[in-house]
């Protein structure tokens, strides 16, 4: 989000009484939103299916806004400013629209509230339902959308119940990891989000990247393994770092509760990753507290059993190691394998430490193999 | 011979345009379903993600995934087919696998039943015929005609007998002079989008001739561009494409060939519904024909101009016929409709400039550069131009198409001109735009044909399909029906329209929904409102003129229905 002024501006749209400027191509929840995140004032346009990092899509129909000059209101989302556009964002008529619309998606679902621990988007339904006074009961009818029973993937859960049909997981899929896993079937009420043949994720394509729960608006796709933390008692706390897997660097928000350590979500500001992550950064987080981790360097002993030591001590014992083996069958004994995962500063050093340190250049890296 | 292999069938459409339909009716025709080898072969050969492809084939009614596929019967059960004993049909043919289909245009006809390529009319099993489609009546008031007046001539399907009325001479004359000639008599004419928008068709051609690439700065014109006929005449209760399709084909492709002409496209598709399997092979000869003769291909009689058109079969889905839809259809996309704008003016097939018309609107405008835009203009009633084919059906006694003048008074076409109703009985209602208009009754069954009259009744003209009810009907059973279409067709792109359709036929059904006259009538009034107001395209927009004109014309059965449904 940068200050508007400095971008190069096309033109202005008036919404709700203010002048916006905006670039080519921006949409008029673009234009709306990115002035609200300067102005302090955030910007109140309710969307559901959208989601900034995918194409507009007009779905959900949430953003609709009253145009100028338009008999209908149009999607905000999916519409391009053009100069002149005289918007109201939030007249009566839009927020009976809004609220109308929330109460038909609430009756088609099996419940409204989910567990924070859901995915990073889980909440937006509950909280619109909430802001709109939602939870009328009225529409009652037919539920849409259905689980398979058997769904033996331990990271992603898939609760069809729960699904509004708005598509970010199978955008997200397509657009942003490329994967095409996800697929639409059917048409209109009937309509069920699937893989290939409506099999297992594990037979389609998906690469568990867990992108699809985490732009789920509603819970249907949820974090399996977050999920086992639901009784852990305490608030939910983000603490943002980065993904030690690769060198990438993908932001990446650690969820606690307590001392425990409950699930991960990527940071969709995140510089190098914008909210995408992959199967390891999202879920293969269990060995941070699992009962075997290795918490102390450990040397083996005379007695062939491993045996906590310090830093000190086993550095040393593996700095003899390397020169024993340098000096027994020479300095090209001792070669470096460096991580494709590590970052180049540390394909640097690696190479450094063996040229200079052992006057060899049997150097490489795994990603070459 | 052989069966083709499925490399056989990739190879011989992956380079052709718009491959994706035509290669999946070929694993079709071969098998008769889809098998998962078959959408691997597809989803390989023309590099669509599996996923993908598996959704799309399953949005079509059509596509069948597993045996015995199409070659199973598929029984009309469209409102006019209920009442000619299509839901007793298809009980008859359970036995035999039939399964039942949204009306397939046919309601001037005995109910249809379509197996594989063929389609049986009859209502009694054993006593089924194919037959071509009924033509039009002598006009009943003598009035002349625009795409009807040669289509009664013996022979007017082929080359030599359109030409005998004076077909493709518009075009030759056309292709002789600037293209610009060619606009202005379109745009004077009045013509306008025939398939039910208005748009001036003259105003749509010109736009793609001049459409500009988008790059900022750059003033070059966008190309290539394309000319599409819309004839996935899906609408219920139209019939009206398929007669001039059947009955003169050469007039639609003279249409689409001046289209490509004035717009500067080279390329022509004709989306066609899936239930029209023979029109697709009447369209396939009469290209030939027109090919042969030179009419058609490259460098067309010298001009330099060149232009083809392939026939492109749907495979059955009512939201094909909003050209949003169509165009991904046609592109291999999953056909949800499109934001607009951009309109298909400038980013239409494979996000290029296209025309995109109805069957009715380019067959008017061979009629109109042959003969002028002063004669068109001329044969609506007042200032209004031109004529509009309606298709009538139901409690009728001379169903069938006829070509009006627009203004022509409802009641005459209906009472004059078809008959007026079976005897002893009186009209309670009629559709109108299919069933996108929603029912006129009572005093506004006084309406003249033309959409200042018919909108200003809350409903709309639209394709020009007419169903009539008579005071028999339930009317909730037939609002009922007519929604449990659009919740059938409802693509589930947009919130309003894929639960709103859904919520209405449940509550006209009384399946759900308050039990009070006053709750229901809220909830069905809100559903309706946010509908009309924010659905991302016309099928939602549309569906709740039903229940709207339902609850003003029959205030009284609707309280008895709620009543019901509350004991």
């Amino acid at each position: 989000m940068s200050d508007p002024s400095s971008e190069t501006t096309v033109g202005s749209i008036e919404v709700d009484g203010k002048n916006l400027n905006f670039t080519a191509g921006e949409t008029i929840l673009e234009v709306t939103r990115r002035h609200g995140a300067v102005s302090g004032e955030p910007c109140k346009i309710p969307t559901l299916c959208y989601d900034e990092r995918l194409d507009p899509f007009g779905g959900c129909r949430m953003c609709v806004v009253e145009l100028e000059g338009s008999h209908n209101p149009v999607a905000s989302c999916a519409r391009a400013a053009e100069d002149g556009m005289v918007i109201r964002s939030s007249t009566e008529a839009v927020e009976k629209h809004r609220k109308t619309l929330l109460e038909m998606v609430c009756s088609e679902n099996r419940q409204v509230d989910v567990d924070p621990l859901s995915g990073y988007a889980s909440q937006e339904l509950k909280e619109l339902a909430d802001r709109y006074d939602a939870r009328s009961g009225r529409f009652a009818g037919k539920k849409s959308g259905k689980s398979r029973e058997d769904d033996p993937n331990p990271f992603i859960l898939r609760d069809y119940d729960q699904c509004i049909s708005c598509y970010r997981c199978v955008r997200v899929c397509a657009e942003q990891e490329g994967d095409y896993a996800i697929s639409v079937k059917g048409r209109g009420f009937d309509t069920q989000i699937t893989v290939e043949f409506d099999g297992h994720l594990k037979d389609s394509a998906c690469t568990f990247c867990g992108q699809c729960v985490q732009t789920c608006p509603t819970g249907a796709l949820a974090d399996r393994k977050a999920l086992r933390h639901t009784e852990v008692p305490g608030e939910i706390e983000k603490t943002r770092t980065i993904c030690t897997y690769c060198g990438v660097g993908c932001s990446v928000d650690i969820l606690t509760k307590g001392d425990s350590m409950v699930g991960v979500q990527p940071a969709m500001d995140g510089p190098a990753n914008h909210g995408a992550l992959c199967v390891k950064g999202q879920f293969a987080y269990d060995f941070v507290q699992h009962d075997e981790r290795l918490k102390t360097p450990m040397i083996r002993g005379e007695d062939g059993e491993l045996h906590p030591t310090s830093w000190d001590v086993a550095l040393d014992k593996a700095a003899q190691g390397f020169l024993d083996a340098r000096d027994k069958h020479g300095r090209h004994s001792v070669y470096a394998v460096a991580s494709g995962r590590a970052p180049h500063e540390a394909g640097y050093t690696t190479q450094k430490f063996i040229r200079s340190g052992f006057w060899s250049n049997h150097i490489d890296n795994c990603s070459r193999a | 011979m052989p069966l083709p292999t499925d490399q056989d069938l990739v190879t011989d459409w992956k380079s052709r345009p718009a491959p994706l339909l035509p290669l999946l009716h070929a694993f079709n025709d071969r098998d008769g379903y889809l098998s998962d080898e078959a959408l691997r072969a597809v989803s390989q050969g023309l590099r669509i993600p599996l996923a993908d492809l598996f959704g799309t084939v399953t949005f079509y009614h059509h596509f069948s995934r597993f045996p015995p596929g199409t070659n199973a019967p598929r029984v009309c059960t469209g409102q006019v087919c209920r009442f000619a004993g299509g839901l007793e049909l298809l009980e008859t043919m359970r036995k035999d696998g039939a399964t039942p289909m949204p009306c397939a245009g046919r309601c001037d006809e005995p109910v249809p039943v379509l197996t594989g390529r063929s389609v049986q009319v009859g209502v009694t099993v054993g006593e089924f015929e194919s037959r071509p489609s009924p033509l039009p009546v002598a006009n009943p008031g003598g009035l002349e005609e625009c795409v009807f007046a040669a289509i009664r001539n013996p022979g007017n399907d082929t080359l030599e007998g359109y030409r005998r009325a004076g077909g493709y001479s518009g075009y030759e004359g056309a292709l002789g002079s600037d293209p610009e000639n060619l606009l202005t008599v379109i745009t004077d004419s009045g013509l306008a989008g025939r398939g039910g928008a208005g748009f001036p068709t003259g105003v749509k051609w010109r736009a793609v001739r001049e459409a500009l690439n988008p790059r900022p700065g750059d003033d070059t014109r966008a190309g290539p561009k394309s000319v599409v006929c819309n004839a996935d005449e899906g609408e219920p209760g139209c019939f009206k494409d398929r007669v001039l399709m059947d009955h003169d084909p050469h007039a639609v492709l003279e249409g689409m060939a001046l289209a490509g002409y004035a717009a500067g496209a080279e390329i022509g598709f004709i989306y066609l519904r899936y239930e029209y399997p023979e029109t697709a092979d009447i369209l396939d000869r009469a290209i030939t024909e027109a090919e042969n003769a030179g009419l058609l291909g490259e460098n067309i009689l010298g001009s330099g101009f060149s232009f083809r058109i392939h026939v492109r079969r749907g495979a059955g889905a009512y939201i094909c016929g909003e050209e949003g839809s169509l165009l991904n259809s046609l592109e291999g996309k999953h056909p949800f409709p499109r934001e607009r704008p951009p309109f298909p003016v400038t980013h239409g097939f494979e996000n290029r400039p296209t025309v995109v018309n109805n069957v009715e609107t380019l067959a008017s405008a061979a009629a109109i550069a042959r003969r002028g835009a002063e004669w068109y203009r001329g044969l609506g009633a007042g200032d209004l131009a031109g004529t509009k084919i309606i298709s009538l059906s139901g409690d009728i006694m001379r169903p069938g198409n006829y070509e009006v003048p627009f203004g022509f008074p409802l009641q005459t076409l209906l009472n004059d001109w078809a008959g007026g109703p079976r005897p002893g009985r009186h009209i309670q209602a009629v559709t109108m735009a299919g069933i996108s208009g929603g029912f006129l009754a009572k005093e506004d069954l006084d309406v003249t044909l033309d959409e200042p009259s018919v909108r200003s009744k809350g409903s709309m003209l639209g394709a020009g399909g007419i169903m009539v009810f008579d005071d028999s009907r339930d009317m909730l059973e037939v609002a009922h029906s007519c929604m449990e279409f659009f919740a059938h067709e409802s693509c589930g792109k947009c919130f309003p329209c894929r639960i709103g359709t859904q919520r209405l036929t449940e509550r006209l059904a009384g399946a759900a929904g308050p039990g009070v006259l006053a709750g229901w009538s809220d909830e069905v009034e809100d559903i309706g409102s946010v509908m009309k107001a924010t659905s991302a395209c016309g099928l939602g927009m549309a569906a709740p003129l039903i229940t709207e004109s339902l609850m003003r014309y029959f205030p009284e059965q609707v309280a008895a229905h709620v009543e019901a449904t509350n004991s």
